[in-house]
């Protein structure tokens, strides 16, 4: 490819993205004024669902070609342009991160991507603290919990921006004694390779202090933890890539069960808003995951990096009353 | 063939277990979710608060709009049978019974890891379950 050839195609992946963007922000015309009252309750509520669909849709399908959870997009965008109150859209979007795990969970343990052995330790101290961090993000003045996610989020960019979509090269260090007093090691069939490929772990307890770390900041914001577990699995205890994202699925399913009951009990769960949410985040990833051959997903995830910067800036705006 | 037997070489017992009992009840899960909603915005059935309503406060923390309009939460759908019979609270109770899957699938993973004779997993189980029955009994609020 010519040097010419090349400027070009960047500047037209970088007008794509911009495009993608705008297009995207287009989708909810009222976005500009969903914090203004008035236009809020002239807006009829059948509209806002449509517009909750379709925006979720289209965050499916971003969510997929950019290697996130849904449920990590979900709560961080929504909350800055739709005019719920953030108690619902958490609600909503540990249900977004639930469904989804559920989902996709059979078929991923089925081919032994999803480990139950490496999760269910993870998922209990991580699902303690989620009902931990559930309880202390719905006891807190919604302002403060506005300015902590302004900055998760904005964490959340930085960690996207810094690691490219890609996992580690895993250094094939000795199991520990804990991995090993609780058996957990596996084979997959990896179906680029056509190879058996067998792992192990290590720094278990390690991994059992971040998964708990992990879980509280899942239940206080309502989001999936994909994000966080795939880089403590994989970078930090030696999983397979792999079977980290898979894996992490399950641990997600289990410690966003356990709080969406506080939400469900504090009454943050309303069907009118988080059904659409999940409908829409589930038929997106579907469409995504067809698409993820056919378009550029460095673009992609540098528009989902760009719409975390927004949001985690607007979130922080909220946050200082602005 | 060669490939499908690959595939589930590896695979423990429990684990097959979990991820039948998984995908069956996610598929009930979401049937029960979309049509729980069509019953809803539908009006199919009568609603204990009206869209509208609802509509009109969502801008309000959970705690305001459950003091403003006295919201159903947690398991207070069945203090009536009459209350089960509202649109609104059919769809509740899809989103719940979601919330209730993965307990149903670790409760048919402790026979199978006692018949393995596996007792660190089977304790593990044990308490994933206890802490989600005690986060779904609403105890901790």
């Amino acid at each position: 490819m010519s040097p010419a050839t090349s400027v070009f195609r960047k500047i037209l992946m970088g007008s794509a993205a911009a495009v993608g963007v705008l297009l995207l922000y287009l989708l909810i015309p009222a976005i500009s004024f969903a914090a203004e009252p008035q236009m809020v309750e002239q807006t009829a509520w059948w509209i806002w669902m449509l517009l909750l669909f379709a925006f979720s849709f289209v965050l499916g399908i971003f969510s997929v070609l950019a290697g996130v959870g849904g449920g990590v997009l979900f709560v961080p965008i929504v909350s800055g342009f739709f005019p719920f109150h953030l108690d619902f859209i958490r609600g909503a979007g540990l249900l977004v991160a639930l469904s989804g795990a559920l989902s996709a969970g059979a078929p991923l343990m089925r081919k032994g991507l999803a480990d139950l052995k490496l999760g269910l330790p993870m998922a209990l101290v991580g699902s303690i603290s989620s009902i931990a961090g559930a309880l202390a993000g719905l006891a807190m003045p919604a302002n403060i919990v506005q300015l902590l996610l302004g900055i998760a989020i904005m964490g959340i960019a930085t960690l996207m921006m810094k690691s490219r979509g890609s996992g580690s090269i895993i250094d094939h260090q000795e199991s520990d004694a804990l991995s090993k007093m609780l058996g957990i090691s596996g084979v997959y069939y990896d179906e680029v390779t056509k190879k058996d490929i067998s792992w192990q772990i290590h720094r278990t307890p390690m991994g059992l202090v971040l998964f708990m770390f992990i879980g509280f900041i899942g239940g206080m914001f309502g989001m999936g933890a994909g994000w966080a577990n795939v880089p403590v699995f994989n970078l930090l205890m030696g999983v397979p890539l792999k079977v980290a994202v898979a894996t992490s699925g399950l641990v997600l399913s289990i410690n966003g069960a356990a709080a969406a009951w506080v939400y469900i009990f504090k009454g943050a769960v309303i069907p009118l808003i988080a059904v659409p949410a999940i409908g829409g985040i589930m038929l997106g990833s579907k469409i995504g995951a067809k698409l993820l051959t056919k378009v550029n997903t460095r673009s992609v995830r540098m528009i989902v990096i760009i719409m975390l910067v927004i949001a985690g800036l607007r979130s922080l705006l909220k946050g200082f009353g602005i | 063939m060669m490939d499908k037997n690959k595939k589930s070489q590896g695979i423990d017992n429990v684990q097959q277990v979990y991820s039948k009992v998984l995908e069956n009840v996610s598929h009930v899960g979401f049937v029960l979710l979309i049509g729980g909603y069509f019953v809803y915005i539908l009006q199919l059935l009568p609603l204990s608060i009206p869209i509208d309503v609802i509509a009109g406060n969502w801008h309000l923390s959970a705690a305001e709009m459950h003091q403003k309009l006295n919201t159903p939460s947690g398991w207070s759908f069945f203090a009536t049978t009459a209350m089960l019979m509202k649109g609104d609270v059919f769809s509740s109770l899809s989103i719940y019974y979601l919330a209730t899957a993965t307990i149903f699938c670790l409760l048919f993973t402790i026979p199978a890891y006692i018949r393995d004779k596996n007792y660190i997993y089977t304790t593990i189980a044990f308490f994933q379950i206890v802490v989600l029955l005690v986060a779904a009994s609403g105890i901790i609020n």
